[in-house]
């Protein structure tokens, strides 16, 4: 599929005339296009450079270099430089992380957080996914679907406030609650890890529903049938199949909500109180005061990305062997 | 049993709807309270505090900040993403998987990490705090959703209609901009939105990248900081139905445009 230079000249007398009168055909006949377009397509090996250098600079320069000026300001010990000062090469950013509670111990709390957090939302949107790909006609699934979507095209700020509305001291949930005579003095929902986890419940359930939406659509209805005709009973066929065959979307849900609900800042500062401060917080610190207290912040936030990356690395080799154990 | 089961599953899914739309009802209705004081119950309605946004310069400036942004890293984004979905879509090449890898790493990267490492990285390359410094942090978090978006609809393009224009005699980037990106643009459409969504609402970056001139989610966030109001009700709201219409509308939209074609 490589073009020929030479077969176009050839072509390019007859062509002329009826070519001229459109837009392209004129673009193609004018000079400075033909002599780019032949210089453009001499040789396969030509033409694709010119296709790929920009992605790969872009790549290399936009989407990693960022990372690796983290990774390396983490390992100086003064930046931005001073005047007159020398940079030195240094651990010592790393570990500070250790000396103090006051920083592992958010660096914890962001982990276990996560994690749980992870797990609620997927014992939420599981059934509601079930239900969407499994019970409904699916003339009707698009539009059930869309309607969850809506609300997820409204911004983190935004939901999050709506969240501290519904939990509020005087909030929708406490009224309720006053107006039907279960308590008489309002639940502190508010600024606990409760709140937090309602709101981030709330705004990663998209990201766990659409996985394990895919996984449930594609599983064939007849191996359920199957089993059900062999005397399999409703919930050794979940056991048996329909967990099994959807571990897959299960595995990326998790890891897509895992790695998201680690990186939030807004909401736990918003929603959360001084027993919940999240990691985020404390590396946010350290970019709000004088500068020199980013390769320290820069390492922490490379010490929070490896151990998200190794976390849903190990997850995921976990599903792969528990999927792969299944098929025996 | 099996109708047991639907019954249940249907509550189920009934419930995280109202899961998901009552926070946004409550928060929409208590911005039509005619007090100072957020909470229930409502006793009284104005409209107050909806025409006040609408005399705030400092709101509107911020929502008119935002929707530049917005267009500005879309217009960039799109451009780049659509490069490298042509560049990465059907081709086999030597390092093809570590730029994969890399292309999408941006969207994997939690929200705070991302945010911390483009303010370092702006600060090396010398962009100074502020819109610039934004734009190129939106621009460069969205390109993988574009990639992603334009490399599906790419692999559906039939093969045969590129060799045709090869054989008429186009060369390859009249057949691109003939074939290829006609074909492409539905993807292009959805993608755009998506991203102009992505950035209009996006706070961390604009957070940590920004200057003194906020973002309106910036603004919202200082405002919620120092005490919440029915006015902060107000723009949230008006934010809220436009970006959920913007969604909604581009959803039928490109949902229309691949049936069509």
């Amino acid at each position: 599929m490589t073009y020929d230079a030479s077969a176009r000249e050839e072509r390019g007398a007859v062509a002329e005339s009826a070519s001229d009168r459109t837009f392209w055909g004129r673009l193609s006949s004018w000079a400075p296009y033909q002599w780019l377009a032949t210089f453009a397509t001499a040789s396969p090996r030509r033409q694709f450079l010119i296709l790929a250098v920009f992605p790969i600079l872009w790549v290399l320069t936009q989407h990693l270099g960022p990372m690796l000026q983290m990774l390396r300001v983490s390992l100086t010990d003064a930046y931005p430089v001073a005047p007159g000062v020398e940079q030195h090469f240094t651990f010592d950013n790393y570990l500070s992380f250790f000396g103090d509670s006051i920083f592992w111990m958010p660096f914890f709390r962001t982990l276990i957080f996560a994690g749980v957090f992870t797990f609620c939302t997927l014992i939420i949107t599981y059934p509601v996914a079930y239900f969407l790909a499994r019970h409904v006609s699916p003339k009707n699934r698009m539009l059930l679907l869309l309607l969850l979507l809506i609300p997820f095209w409204v911004g983190e700020i935004v939901r999050t406030y709506a969240i501290m509305i519904l939990l509020g001291n005087t909030g929708a949930v406490n009224m309720v609650l006053r107006f039907f005579g279960l308590i008489d003095r309002p639940i502190p929902f508010m600024y606990t890890s409760f709140s937090m986890g309602v709101g981030i419940v709330y705004l990663t359930a998209l990201y766990m529903l659409l996985p394990l939406y895919s996984a449930l659509e594609k599983l064939p209805k007849s191996m359920n049938e199957a089993a059900a005709d062999l005397g399999a009973g409703a919930w050794t066929r979940f056991r048996r199949i329909t967990l099994p065959m959807t571990l897959e979307g299960i595995s990326s849900g998790c890891t897509l909500v895992f790695l998201i609900s680690t990186g939030f800042y807004a909401t736990p500062v918003l929603l959360g109180g001084p027993s919940t401060t999240v990691f985020a917080e404390t590396i946010a610190g350290f970019f709000h005061v004088a500068g020199d207290q980013w390769p320290t912040g820069a390492a922490f936030a490379v010490i929070m990305f490896l151990a998200a990356l190794l976390i849903t690395a190990a997850f995921q080799r976990l599903m792969n062997a528990l999927r792969k154990g299944d098929t025996k | 049993m099996t109708r047991h089961n639907r019954i249940l599953l249907s509550c189920v899914y009934w419930a995280f709807v109202a899961y998901v739309f009552v926070p946004l009802i409550l928060m929409v209705m208590m911005g039509f309270k005619d007090s100072k004081f957020i909470g229930f119950p409502i006793k009284s309605w104005t409209l107050d505090w909806y025409t006040g946004v609408f005399a705030d310069t400092e709101t509107l400036a911020a929502f008119g900040y935002s929707v530049a942004i917005a267009v500005l890293s879309t217009v960039i984004s799109v451009i780049v993403g659509t490069w490298i979905a042509v560049l990465l879509e059907g081709r086999k090449f030597w390092g093809r998987a570590v730029i994969f890898g890399m292309t999408v790493l941006p969207a994997l990267i939690p929200g705070i990490i991302s945010a911390i490492a483009f303010r370092i990285y702006a600060r090396y390359l010398g962009i100074e705090p502020g819109m610039g410094a934004i734009v190129w942090s939106h621009a460069v978090h969205n390109v993988p959703f574009v990639v992603l978006v334009v490399m599906a609809r790419l692999s559906t393009l039939p093969k045969s209609q590129i060799e045709a224009a090869r054989d008429l005699g186009a060369d390859p980037l009249i057949a691109f901009l003939r074939i290829t990106f006609p074909y492409l643009v539905p993807a292009i459409m959805g993608a755009s939105i998506f991203c102009l969504l992505l950035s209009f609402d996006d706070f961390v970056r604009s957070f940590f990248l920004g200057g003194y001139e906020p973002t309106l989610p910036v603004l919202i966030f200082a405002k919620l900081k120092s005490g919440m109001s029915p006015e902060i009700n107000a723009i949230a709201t008006v934010a809220l139905v436009l970006t959920a219409v913007i969604g909604v509308w581009a959803e039928r939209f490109t949902r229309r445009m691949n049936k069509d074609s």
